[in-house]
C-alpha cells in the first residue's frame, strides 16, 4: 500500500514532463501548421505582418552556450586543478564553498550586476576588441567585426553565463577527480612528476565525469533566461555577425516577447514552439549527460 | 579534447582579460603600441606555447593559465558578491533603512520606494512552493533511493532527472497553459507557487534518493527487522539516519526557489502594491515577488527604482546566504 503510494508520487514528475511536452506541442500547433520548419530556419519578427522564424534566436543560443561553456571549461578544470594539486586543503575548501555558493546565487542578481557593473566596462573593452581585431572577418562576419554600440551584447551575456555555469561544471567534475583509485594515482607519479602531466593524466582518467560536468553546464546555458535577458541586447530579427553585436537566446526571446504577445495571432504559438524546442533540447542535454556518466 | 577546450577557454579568458585590463586602464598608449596588443600577444604566445611548447614550458604554463584563471574568476566573484551586498544594503538604507522592507515600490514620479509586497509575496510562493514541493519530492525521493533496483524506479528517476534540468522558463509556460486550459486566471500568487512546486520537486527527490541509496545495508536490514513494517522503517527508523542531508536538500532547494525568476514571469506576474487587508499580499491576484521587482526595476530608465533593484538584490542576497550558512553548518557537523 504504501509502497504503491510512493511509487506514484515518484512517477509525478515524469507524468509533468509529459503533461509539458503535450500542451506544448497543442499549443505551438497553429504556428508549425503555418509556417511549417520555416519557423526555425528563417530569421524574421515581424508581428504586423505575422511573420516569425527564430533562426537568431537560435543561432544566438548556440554561439552564447559555446563560448560560455568553453570559458567554463577552463576555469572548472583550473579551479579543480588548483584546489586539488597546489593549495593547502584549508584554501581549497574556502574555494569550494565559494563556487558552491555563486551556484545558489539567483540569476536575475547575475543580470543586475551584470546589466550595472560588467556591462559598462564591457563596452569599452569591446570597443578596443573592435578596434584590434575587428579585421578578423570574412564578408562582415567575425567574432569582433561590428562596432560596439553599447555594453549589452552576446559577448558579455556569453562572460556573464560562463561565470554563472562553471559551478555547475566544477562540482562534477570536482566528484570525479576525488574518486580517481589511488592505485591510478600511484601509477601516474610513478610515469611523470611534473605537476601538470599529473593533472592531464587524470582528467583523462575521469574523463566521463568532465563531458557529463560539461554537458550539464550547457544544459544552464542554454535554458538560462533573465541574466541573459537583461545582458544580451534584444535583437529578434537579424542573425547576429559579431560576437560585439546585440542578439537573443531562445529563453530570452520568450521572456521579452511574451508579454505583448496576446496582441498577435500567431506570436504566441510561436513562442510556444520555442518552448517545445528547449524542452526537447533540454532532453537531448540530459540524455547525453547520462550517457556519458553510464558509460563509464 | 578536454585539451583542447582547456586552452581554447584560456585564449577565450586571455583575450577578453586583456581588453577588459585594456579598458580599465584606460587604454593607455605608448606612441603607436597599445597596451592591449601586448596583453594579446603575451596571452596567444602563453596559451600557444603551454599547448604545444617544449615540456618544461608546457608544465609551467599551463599551471600559470590555471592559476590565473583561479585567480581571475575568485576576483570576478569577490568583486560581484562585495558590490551588490555593500551597494545593495546601502541603497536599502538609503531608502528608508528597515522600513524599506515594508514600503511600496517607488512609481517613477516617487522620491523612495522599498520592496514590501514583493517580499511578502515570495515568502508565502516560497513557502507554500517549498512545502508542497516537499510533500511531493520527499516521498517520491525515497521511492526512488530504496527501491532503486525496481523498474518502475528507473523509470520514475528518468522523469526526475529530466525535469530538475529543464529550462525554468518552460516550467513557467506549462503553469500559465495548464491554467488557461482550465479557465482560471493564470496571472497569481497560486499559479506562481504551483510554478516553484513543480521546481523543487525533482530537486528535493535527487537529494533524498542519493541519501537513502546511501544508508548501509546493515543498518537497512536492522532496520527492517527490527520494525517489521515498511512504514516504521522508511519513516522514522531510517528517516533518522538520512535527516540531516534531507534538511540540506530542503533548504538548498528552498534558496533555489526563492531566486528563481523566470517560471514566475508569466504566472506570478508582479505587482507593486499590497491586495489584502488581512494577509498583505492576496495570491489570488497578480502578485509580486522579490526576483520580479529586481528584474522589471533594473530595467527601467528612473534612478529611483535602480535603486531600490540594487536594494532588493542585496536583501534576496542576504536571505540566501542565511539559509546556506545554515545548510553549511549542517553538513559540516555532520
Amino acid at each position: 500500500m504504501i509502497k504503491g503510494l510512493l511509487a506514484s508520487l515518484s512517477l509525478v514528475p515524469l507524468a509533468i514532463v509529459a503533461l509539458l511536452i503535450t500542451l506544448f506541442i497543442a499549443e505551438s500547433w497553429p504556428a508549425w501548421e503555418k509556417y511549417g520548419l520555416s519557423l526555425i530556419t528563417t530569421a524574421d519578427w515581424d508581428p504586423v505582418r505575422e511573420s516569425y522564424g527564430i533562426l537568431p534566436a537560435i543561432v544566438g543560443t548556440l554561439v552564447i552556450s559555446a563560448l560560455a561553456v568553453t570559458i567554463a571549461a577552463f576555469l572548472a578544470i583550473s579551479f579543480v586543478a588548483v584546489s586539488y594539486e597546489f593549495l593547502p586543503p584549508r584554501a581549497a575548501v574556502v574555494l569550494g564553498t565559494t563556487m558552491d555558493l555563486v551556484a545558489a546565487v539567483p540569476t536575475v542578481v547575475f543580470g543586475l550586476w551584470g546589466l550595472f557593473v560588467l556591462a559598462p566596462i564591457m563596452q569599452a573593452a569591446q570597443e578596443i576588441l573592435w578596434r584590434d581585431l575587428g579585421w578578423l572577418s570574412y564578408n562582415g562576419v567575425g567574432p569582433f567585426a561590428v562596432e560596439p554600440r553599447g555594453g549589452t551584447t552576446v559577448l558579455t551575456a556569453a562572460l556573464l553565463l560562463a561565470i554563472m555555469i562553471t559551478p555547475f561544471a566544477a562540482s562534477v567534475i570536482r566528484e570525479g577527480y576525488a574518486a580517481v583509485p589511488k592505485e591510478v594515482v600511484e601509477a601516474i607519479h610513478s610515469i611523470t612528476s611534473r605537476r601538470w602531466e599529473i593533472v592531464r593524466l587524470k582528467l583523462a582518467y575521469i574523463r566521463q565525469y568532465v563531458f557529463s560536468g560539461l554537458v550539464l553546464a550547457l544544459g544552464r546555458a542554454f535554458g538560462e533566461t533573465v541574466a541573459v535577458a537583461m545582458v544580451v541586447g534584444g535583437n529578434f530579427v537579424n542573425v547576429i555577425r559579431a560576437l560585439t553585436e546585440p542578439g537573443v537566446n531562445v529563453s530570452a526571446l520568450i521572456a521579452l516577447q511574451f508579454p505583448n504577445a496576446h496582441a498577435y495571432v500567431y506570436m504566441v504559438p510561436t513562442l510556444f514552439a520555442a518552448a517545445l524546442l528547449l524542452a526537447v533540447i533540454g532532453f537531448a542535454i540530459n540524455a547525453t549527460a547520462v550517457y556519458f556518466l553510464l558509460r563509464r | 579534447m578536454i585539451q583542447v577546450l582547456f586552452y581554447a577557454g584560456a585564449l577565450l579568458a586571455g583575450l577578453l582579460l586583456s581588453a577588459l585590463t585594456a579598458a580599465l586602464l584606460g587604454d593607455p598608449a605608448l606612441g603607436d603600441l597599445h597596451l592591449s596588443y601586448v596583453l594579446y600577444v603575451v596571452t596567444v604566445a602563453a596559451v600557444a606555447l603551454g599547448a604545444a611548447g617544449p615540456r618544461v614550458l608546457k608544465n609551467s604554463l599551463s599551471i600559470a593559465a590555471a592559476v590565473a584563471g583561479v585567480l581571475g574568476g575568485a576576483a570576478l566573484v569577490y568583486i560581484f558578491l562585495a558590490q551588490v551586498l555593500y551597494v545593495g544594503t546601502a541603497m536599502a538604507v538609503k531608502h528608508g533603512g528597515l522600513a524599506f522592507l515594508w514600503n511600496i515600490p517607488p512609481t517613477p514620479a516617487d522620491e523612495t520606494g522599498g520592496i514590501g509586497p514583493a517580499l511578502l509575496g515570495t515568502l508565502y510562493m516560497t513557502a507554500i512552493g517549498a512545502f508542497f514541493g516537499f510533500l511531493i519530492g520527499f516521498p517520491a525521493g525515497i521511492y526512488l533511493g530504496e527501491f532503486r533496483r525496481e523498474l518502475a524506479a528507473k523509470v520514475a528517476r528518468i522523469g526526475v532527472n529530466v525535469l530538475v534540468e529543464f529550462p525554468t522558463i518552460t516550467i513557467g509556460l506549462l503553469v500559465y497553459a495548464l491554467f488557461s486550459l482550465l479557465g482560471m486566471r493564470a496571472f497569481s500568487g497560486y499559479a506562481g507557487a504551483l510554478a516553484l512546486t513543480i521546481i523543487m520537486i525533482p530537486y528535493v527527490a535527487l537529494f533524498t534518493a542519493a541519501a537513502y541509496a546511501s544508508i548501509a545495508p546493515a543498518v537497512r536490514e536492522a532496520a527492517y527487522a527490527v520494525t517489521g513494517s515498511l512504514y516504521k522503517t522508511l519513516f522514522i527508523v531510517m528517516r533518522k539516519v538520512v535527516a540531516r542531508a534531507v534538511l540540506v536538500a530542503f533548504l538548498l532547494g528552498t534558496a533555489k526557489i526563492a531566486g528563481e525568476t523566470a517560471p514566475l514571469l508569466f504566472t506570478a506576474f508582479g505587482n507593486d502594491y499590497y491586495t489584502s487587508e488581512i494577509f498583505g499580499v492576496d495570491l489570488g491576484e497578480p502578485t509580486g515577488a522579490l526576483t520580479l521587482l529586481i528584474y522589471y526595476m533594473a530595467q527601467t530608465p528612473y534612478t529611483v527604482q535602480n535603486e531600490v533593484a540594487w536594494g532588493a538584490a542585496a536583501v534576496l542576497l542576504w536571505i540566501i546566504l542565511a539559509v546556506f550558512a545554515v545548510a553549511r553548518l549542517l553538513q559540516r557537523s555532520a
